[in-house]
């Protein structure tokens, strides 16, 4: 166990001493989520703009509605008259304008909300947003007012707890926009890929020390092969798990893309896929003489799979042919497990996914010890 | 004295070749044990065999009295392996790669302070701690790549030829600290293509050759091996005119070697053929400089028993 840890603490010095790792290591999979905003995230970037013209005055309810929109994340109202609602609109200076004609208060308190319009000149998905937490929350008022029958204490009593917990609320259902599902899955994508690649790397300098010769002189000590490749396994687990959690941090804390799955399980997920990973380059390793013939494999095989698992791009667009070819690789099953979690089932109903992952892993590994074995006969190789 | 390494008929075959064929030996404490061989002899696999980077294909290697198949962790803490090629890091200063390497045999803090720093003076890198051995001369790496191989004070160290390919200075710093090596306990197997080196500090020699060793003992009871020889120095100013052919015609005349303007004629020792050696030199209009009859060195007795040089 000493030993490992002996080998494992050597290994990470001397890799990230190296400015270049750190970039490599770490820096990537952040940029990969960076790109995944600019790509994904025009709605993100800059809030939706507004206009809202108030014709029913200082009536608590139309107050209250105002109050909600300009509660919603990512968007930023301006109070105008209708003159300008019209000509800011035109000019694009708005996204979205809506009026509240005289009445609608009190429409409203009386579960017929009425004279509410909504304006835009962009594309409805634009607009749709708005328009939709609105409708939900008007409705969601009405529905109160129906059924109080006109009782006015009992309405200000249910319209006050409901008003707290919508206005709560309203930041989370945001989230759950097709939008931020792109910049997750695609954040995912990346930081997959980026895995793929680092573990390779790092796989790699087993065959480094057996070109520059070291590997011989760790096996005349009394460390074994088993422990020296097991050591970089270690490392190789330990530079995912930074990889995974700096991601995960960065997105929700820096760049705020919620993935809308539990930490915990996303992590759980994204490590089973690393194993996977790190099986993968030890497969390559074991069939590579050289680093250079390592490298040459590994883009061979990363790039293309993840191009077709859909690591760069939705699979949506994917010809059916493809889509039936990523059946066979574990970025896809990880990329899937992703969808569906967000798409609200449950973690335990996916064990097929796990279990696939788990196999992919399992395979790769078998396959990588049993070309190690056969290289074994000189005992010079792993 | 006890035996520190037992080899019993030890063979190793890479396919269909033999490269170290039914070899036995003994190498007792406090020797510094020499192991001469051509290239492609056999040393290095029979050093990979001794330091478990190879399996042996039949026989046995016994280290301190324990079979070392059986009891390789013991046997691997117990040797520190100086490998032909340098086997360090260059990314990595020269005190983090003999701390690394040590620090796999089990050394850890102040200990392995000491050990480390130890060592890298003993080699003459003292003053380099904090120097990366990419910026290292020839010479400097090859005391780095010994100063890995003897922090964790083996009972045995085996060098393959250290001094390959270095200024005479660094050569004579390894000469020196092997000697001193010894003088602290060590026992060592030292390979070499350089008989100099080996005849001046070995006090045992194995001459190796296709996978054998043919020959073994201190330098004297080899020399004293071809007593029935002897050799025929004679200086000259030109080597051109030299024809080796018309020599090697001359009764008693055994090999003849020609390099730095001196004829080098190992002859049957019982034939008086000098007057005919220089006559026939003579007749090749060579001009003669000097005439010497040597005793056999080493040179001449691996070259008699081998019938190869020792470095082509
Ligand atoms: N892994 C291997 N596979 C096949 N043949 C090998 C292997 N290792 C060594 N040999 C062969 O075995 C023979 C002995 O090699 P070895 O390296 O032991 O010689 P050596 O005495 O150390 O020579 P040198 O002085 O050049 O270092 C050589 O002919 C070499 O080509
Ligand atoms: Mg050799």
């Amino acid at each position: 166990m000493n030993e490992i840890l002996w080998l494992v603490r050597k290994t990470l010095r001397s890799t990230f001493r190296k400015k270049s790792s750190w970039l490599v290591f770490i820096g990537l999979p952040l940029i990969g989520v960076l790109v995944s905003m600019l790509l994904y995230g025009s709605f993100n970037g800059q809030p939706l703009r507004v206009g809202i013209v108030n014709a029913d005055g200082d009536q608590a309810l139309t107050q209250d509605a105002i109050q909600f929109i300009q509660g919603l994340d990512q968007v930023k109202i301006t109070l105008m008259d209708d003159e300008t609602l019209r000509s800011d609109i035109a000019a694009g200076k708005l996204d979205t304008g809506i009026r509240f004609g005289a009445g609608f208060g009190e429409s409203l308190g009386a579960g017929r909300p009425a004279d509410v319009q909504v304006l835009s000149v962009k594309g409805a998905s634009v607009t749709a947003y708005v328009k939709a937490m609105l409708n939900d929350y008007l409705g969601n008022v009405a529905s109160i007012a129906q059924s109080v029958q006109g009782d006015k204490a009992a309405f200000d009593r249910l319209y006050e707890a409901y008003r707290q917990s919508s206005f709560k609320v309203s930041a989370e259902t945001l989230e759950d926009t097709s939008h931020v599902k792109d910049m997750t899955y695609q954040s995912l994508g990346f930081l997959i890929a980026f895995m793929m690649f680092s573990s390779v790397n790092l796989t790699e300098l087993i065959l480094k020390e057996k070109e520059n010769r070291t590997f011989l002189r760790l096996l005349s000590s009394p460390v074994s092969a088993r422990t020296y490749v097991l050591s970089n396994v270690l490392v190789n687990l330990f530079v995912i798990v930074i990889q995974i959690v700096a991601t995960l941090f960065f997105m929700k804390n820096v760049f705020h893309i919620d993935s809308g799955i539990p930490t915990g399980e996303l992590i759980t997920v994204l490590l089973l896929f690393g194993l996977a990973a790190i099986s993968l380059s030890l497969l390559i390793v074991a069939f590579a003489k050289t680093t250079a013939s390592a490298g040459a494999l590994s883009n061979l095989i990363v790039t293309p799979t993840c191009l077709l698992a859909g690591c760069y791009f939705p699979m949506d667009i994917m010809p059916d042919a493809v889509k039936r070819i990523s059946n066979f690789l574990p970025q896809h099953w990880l990329l899937d497990t992703v969808n569906k979690l967000q798409h609200g089932e449950a973690f335990g109903s996916l064990y097929l996914n796990l279990a696939i992952l788990l196999a992919f892993a399992a395979a790769f590994a078998l396959i990588a010890i049993y070309r190690f074995g056969r290289n074994n006969d000189t005992r010079l190789f792993v | 004295m006890s035996n520190v390494l037992e080899i019993r008929n030890l063979t190793k075959k890479f396919g269909d070749f033999i490269a170290v064929d039914n070899m036995s030996l003994a190498v007792r404490e406090g020797e510094i044990f020499g192991f001469l061989g051509a290239n492609g002899a056999g040393k290095s696999t029979t050093i990979n065999m001794i330091s478990s980077l190879l399996r042996s294909t039949k026989g046995e290697i016994d280290l301190l009295g324990k079979n070392i198949a059986k009891n390789a962790k013991f046997a691997k803490s117990n040797i520190g392996v100086v490998p032909q090629d340098l086997a360090i890091y260059e990314d990595m200063t020269a005190y983090e790669n003999v701390s690394f390497f040590a620090g796999l045999y089990g050394l850890r803090g102040e200990q392995l302070k000491e050990r480390t720093v130890e060592a890298l003076e003993f080699v003459g890198l003292g003053d380099k701690h904090k120097a990366y051995p990419k910026n290292f001369s020839g010479g400097m790496k090859r005391r780095l790549n010994i100063a890995c191989a003897i922090a964790h004070r083996p009972k045995l160290i085996i060098m393959d030829e250290p001094t390959v390919g270095i200024d005479p200075q660094s050569r004579n710093y390894i000469l020196n600290s092997v000697r001193k090596l010894n003088d602290m306990g060590c026992t060592i197997i030292y390979t070499s293509h350089y008989m100099e080196e080996v005849e001046e500090i070995c006090t045992r020699i194995a001459i190796v050759d296709h996978g054998k060793i043919i020959a073994e003992g201190t330098k004297e009871q080899l020399k004293a091996i071809i007593t029935d020889t002897k050799d025929i120095w004679i200086g000259i100013k030109s080597e051109d005119e030299i024809k080796v052919e018309s020599l090697k015609q001359i009764p008693g005349v055994a090999t003849v070697r020609i390099e730095d303007q001196m004829v080098m004629i190992n002859s049957k020792a019982e034939v008086n053929n000098l007057n005919q050696i220089i006559q026939q030199l003579i007749r090749d209009r060579a001009e003669i400089r000097s005439v010497e009859e040597q005793a056999p060195n080493l040179e001449t007795v691996f070259l008699t028993l081998t019938g190869r040089n020792l470095r082509d």
